[in-house]
């Protein structure tokens, strides 16, 4: 199963970076590839690179949470020494309904971009390789895990500019990467229910509203009851089956449309009586 | 103190919705059930009253179950619960022309592929019960004591993933909690997160 894609990268420009799609073929459903969003890397700032899936029509693979079945796409990174790689930074995910079961994930073409700490010491006029081992669960009805070492090279530059060809891709993702929200609000148990209160200005409007747990075991991933009350926001999701005790906080993704996605975490309250005590 | 009296009022707007039906709970007796054999035969949960049950959700072409067939870890589980008294049932709840679904010689195939010997392999064409234990992924499982009383449910072991070389690193919720059964002690762990393929139901 395993598959490997070495990206040959030529000196220069610095632009052609993307993976070659001659070994997509090889890749079950999903294309993926390794791209940068810039020509080069500048001592002391972080640059972006990320994970480019292109999946076939109908497939798609799993969010940080994959809901009631799936598996994550996870990265395993080797870079030169000084450089740090962080999580992948998840864009907002879609939820599918595969006959009554719900997935979080991505059809169609997603950037999961990931940082790149670049040291201060870094030398301009040097190169570094990042290399990365990516695994995945590409499904439709089926389901076909993948893995795949990509890598690429960039040069070290005092400036580097934005890489035109994938400049929208980056940009999209970005722009679904949960901002974090100034809203107010309470988690709060109610026998086999979970209800979120959200209050604040902005409040997106429920109409094409989806919302997204993040921690498992708290809610069932059907799409939340959303309501408007005065100026709050309320969502109503069932319980999940495999709940045994309360989150910290719980995380929610907001996706109000295409372009915006808003990540808020609200206290939890596992014991109503508590607050109606006050 | 908006937020705090906002919730009072919709407590009992949730308690006035009547509540969604839950599939099972850990403590609570385990539904019975009446299915088909791969070999024909009808069976039932509760003809099996008295012996401590698996439940094993299964599709042959999931990632997830082959991981867990062809390493021999299913069939290994099945053996040594079956050696011991307990019955395994396994159950495909896939929809006819679904991927993964199967019929009685096709999945008779599939555990002679693998020498497994489950009890019975239970064919669930329309869901029911699997829709009944609340049964999401394959492979997903169920353990039942002999008192018929839900004691286990969740994923086959602690490391959600494909690759095989990542059972002998992780713990076997399964053997774990028939052992703690049998000797008479409290179930360590009852619940865990399912992974694997989704069920495929008819959507």
């Amino acid at each position: 199963m395993a598959r490997t894609i070495f990206i040959a990268l030529a000196a220069m420009p610095a632009f052609a970076i993307a993976a070659k799609p001659p070994a997509d073929a090889a890749l079950e459903h999903v294309n993926v590839s390794l791209v940068a969003e810039s020509s080069a890397l500048v001592p002391g700032t972080a640059a972006w690179v990320g994970l480019r899936l292109r999946h076939e029509a109908h497939w798609h693979t799993y969010w940080v949470n994959p809901g009631d079945a799936g598996l994550p796409t996870k990265l395993a990174w080797q870079l030169p020494p000084g450089y740090r790689a962080g999580e992948i930074a998840w864009p907002a995910p879609k939820r599918f309904d595969v006959g009554g079961l719900y997935n979080f994930g991505y059809d169609g073409e997603v950037l999961l971009p990931v940082r790149i700490d670049v040291p201060a010491d870094a030398k301009p006029g040097s190169r570094a390789k990042f290399a990365v081992e990516a695994k995945w669960l590409v499904c439709h009805e089926e389901c076909v895990p993948g893995k795949t070492a990509l890598a690429i090279t960039l040069p070290v530059a005092a400036h580097a500019t934005k890489n035109p060809r994938f400049a929208s891709l980056f940009a999209t993702s970005f722009a679904l990467a949960p901002q974090p929200a100034t809203w107010t609000g309470v988690a709060t148990l109610a026998g086999d229910r979970v209800i979120v209160e959200l209050d604040g200005a902005g409040l997106p409007a429920t109409a094409a509203l989806q919302v997204f747990p993040v921690q498992p075991r708290v809610v069932g991933y059907a799409p939340p009851r959303t309501e408007a009350r005065d100026d709050a926001l309320v969502l109503i999701f069932a319980k999940s089956d495999y709940y045994t005790s309360p989150p910290q906080t719980f995380d929610l993704v907001l996706r109000p449309d295409d372009l915006h996605a808003f990540g808020v975490a609200v206290p939890f309250h596992a014991d109503p009586s508590a607050a109606s005590n006050r | 103190m908006k937020l705090r009296l906002m919730s009072l009022a919709l407590l009992l707007l949730a308690a006035a919705v009547s509540a969604p039906a839950l599939a099972v709970a850990i403590g609570e007796p385990a539904p019975d059930f009446t299915l088909t054999d791969s070999n024909g035969k009808t069976r039932s949960l509760s003809e099996y009253r008295g012996k401590v049950v698996v439940l094993e959700w299964n599709n042959p072409g999931c990632p997830f179950v082959h991981k867990h067939y062809e390493s021999g870890n299913i069939p290994k589980q099945q053996a040594e619960a079956t050696a011991a008294g307990v019955v395994w049932l396994t159950i495909n709840s896939g929809a006819d022309g679904k991927q993964g679904h199967v019929d009685g010689a096709r999945a008779n195939a599939f555990l002679a592929q693998y020498g497994a010997k489950p009890t019975a392999y239970l064919l669930d064409p329309n869901g029911k019960v699997g829709h009944l234990y609340g049964a999401r992924t394959t492979p997903h499982m169920f353990v039942i004591d002999s008192a018929g009383t839900l004691r286990y449910m969740g994923g086959i072991d602690s490391i959600a993933s494909t690759d095989k070389e990542d059972i002998a690193k992780a713990t076997q919720y399964v053997p774990q909690a028939l052992s703690e059964i049998k000797a008479g002690k409290t179930v360590s762990v009852t619940t865990s997160l399912p992974y694997g393929c989704g069920v495929k139901y008819d959507s």
